[in-house]
């Protein structure tokens, strides 16, 4: 009988809390919509997968070692760990209270040095990381994922639409005012008392208004780690709803005579003048933003690989199986910050929010300032492709190209849209570089 | 007051972060322009190959050569497929 009751007790059953069956609910929902409505499978099927494996009772694939020998070990251990991490343990109180007081202490704000020392013990103990905290802290914490993905992107990117028209990089450049703008609104509902952010926390909510998934989680994990299962989930479910977030602002904001305007067919562009522009680009880096160095270098470099033309295999790799393998490590790791006590609170429901205002912003600001370039130059500018200043590469150009041939079926602005689009791109890897240098 | 310690911060973010991206991207794009120019004026791109004659701008006196081999060869051909049966 004692036998069936230990198996009992070691069942997910018997452990799953509530929070983490709604978690499950989530991951479960988030596979829904990859798979059924294809909102940006290729990384919402994995984070919603990690987020299920990382709310497995028991299992503790999302936790370290030192929380893991929290949750399991025997009384010795956890007066070990206690007295490393300074933490009374009630004489005569329950097992249950000892690891409930040893795991708030290691949730709570310690020194890195103390978790350090827990990590250690609990090691010695014979506890381990879990699989998922092993690929968290490899591919996330190490800020190594997100940067491999820019270079793939990097070495997919054409930035010839933007060499023959680089006026579009100003629209790039407005349509970052999403960013700024979703950040002071996180720090306003801090500021009513609504809500606790810090104003590291508000600009990593802010870098979801660039659109631009690798970003945001390469800003959150250095600014404000605890909140990057959201801020990751809200930037690719946003990324997904760009076609149905855009239209409304973009008909919204232009008559029908501007959305009709064609614009005049964009030079070729010379290799040469491909080549050259990733490296200028890097020295402006260099020069001004040393801060955004391993954002955009590792950009840059994905675009030289692609344009030089001496090393396709190496271009080929960045590109496709590269990004892939590192895509399925960020997803599971994004996955495992989806925990129910991080995940399930109303900040989270606060991001959510104010991710879908940053998308809107950032796309009525790119479509004002397209109208605005229109009144002071000579060379027509179709305002719809300012909605393209969001990066979501290629999906927001599409957009532009798709409401501009509503409004005239023979105008296409694909490609006119293409020169914003990865202006965004550069615009918020810039905001995100002055973010860092200001606040990291 | 710490939200209003806050909400200045955040402005300042904003001024500062909106100022440096329009900034740097303004020099991106002297930058590139400038590039451009110079790469255009030092390296011109090679002249864009005349367009191909298309094929059916063959004068008549071509088309009536033409005819006339393609009907040898079919001659020539079923004259030989007849022998070898």
């Amino acid at each position: 009988m004692d036998k069936l009751l230990t198996l009992w007790e070691g069942s997910g059953l018997y452990n799953l809390t509530l929070g983490q069956a709604a978690m499950i609910v989530v991951g479960l929902v988030l596979l829904y919509l990859a798979i059924q409505k294809r909102f940006e499978p290729l990384l919402l099927v994995p984070i919603g997968f990690g987020g299920i494996l990382a709310n497995i009772p028991e299992a503790g694939l999302a936790l370290s070692a030192a929380e893991q020998a929290a949750h399991l070990a025997r009384p010795g251990v956890l007066e070990q760990l206690a007295a490393v991490l300074d933490v009374d343990l009630a004489r005569g109180a329950s097992l249950d209270a000892w690891r409930h007081a040893v795991s708030a202490a290691l949730h709570a704000d310690i020194t890195p040095q103390a978790y350090r020392a827990a990590n250690d013990l609990a090691m010695d103990a014979g506890y381990s990381h879990g699989m998922l905290y092993q690929f968290y802290s490899v591919a996330i914490a190490s800020g190594i994922a997100p940067l491999v993905i820019f270079m793939g992107v990097g070495a997919m990117t054409d930035f010839g639409p933007l060499l023959a028209n680089p006026r579009t990089l100003f629209l790039g450049a407005a349509a970052q005012f999403g960013i700024f703008a979703t950040l002071l609104g996180a720090v306003g509902l801090s500021a009513l008392g609504w809500m606790d952010f810090s104003l590291n926390q508000a600009a990593a909510i802010g870098i979801i208004g660039g659109a631009d998934g690798p970003t945001s989680i390469y800003v959150s994990s250095v600014l404000a780690p605890e909140l990057l299962g959201a801020i990751a989930v809200a930037a690719y479910a946003y990324m997904a709803l760009v076609p149905l977030i855009q239209p409304p602002i973009m008909r919204l904001l232009t008559t029908q005579r501007e959305r009709e305007i064609t614009m005049t067919q964009l030079r070729p562009v010379s290799k040469l003048e491909k080549i050259v522009f990733p490296v200028s680009l890097l020295l402006l880096v260099a020069l001004f933003l040393p801060d955004a160095a391993p954002l955009l270098g590792m950009f840059c470099f994905g675009n030289l690989m692609r344009e030089c033309g001496v090393v396709e295999r190496l271009s080929d790799t960045a590109q496709n199986a590269l990004i892939n393998i590192v895509t399925i490590f960020l997803g599971l790791s994004v996955g495992s910050k989806l925990m129910a006590e991080s995940f399930l609170t109303v900040e989270t429901l606060g991001i959510l929010g104010l991710g879908i205002v940053a998308f809107g912003i950032g796309t009525a600001a790119g479509v004002l300032m397209a109208k605005l370039m229109n009144l002071v130059s000579h060379m027509p500018i179709n305002p719809l492709i300012g909605s393209a200043g969001v990066s979501a590469v290629p999906m927001a150009a599409r957009v532009s190209n798709k409401v501009g041939l509503e409004a005239n079926p023979h105008n296409f602005l694909l490609m006119h849209a293409m020169g914003p689009n990865v202006a965004g791109v550069i615009g918020s890897a810039v905001a995100a570089g002055v973010m860092i240098k200001y606040l990291g | 007051m710490q939200d209003m310690q806050l909400l200045q911060d955040g402005l300042a973010l904003m001024g500062v972060g909106m100022g440096f991206v329009f900034a740097f991207l303004t020099i991106l794009v002297v930058v590139t322009t400038l590039m451009s120019l110079v790469i255009r004026r030092l390296a011109p791109a090679p002249a864009q190959p005349a367009p191909m004659p298309a094929p059916a701008s063959s004068d008549k006196a071509d088309d009536a050569q033409l005819m006339a081999v393609i009907s040898a060869a079919v001659h020539r051909y079923r004259h030989r497929h007849r022998h070898r049966r």
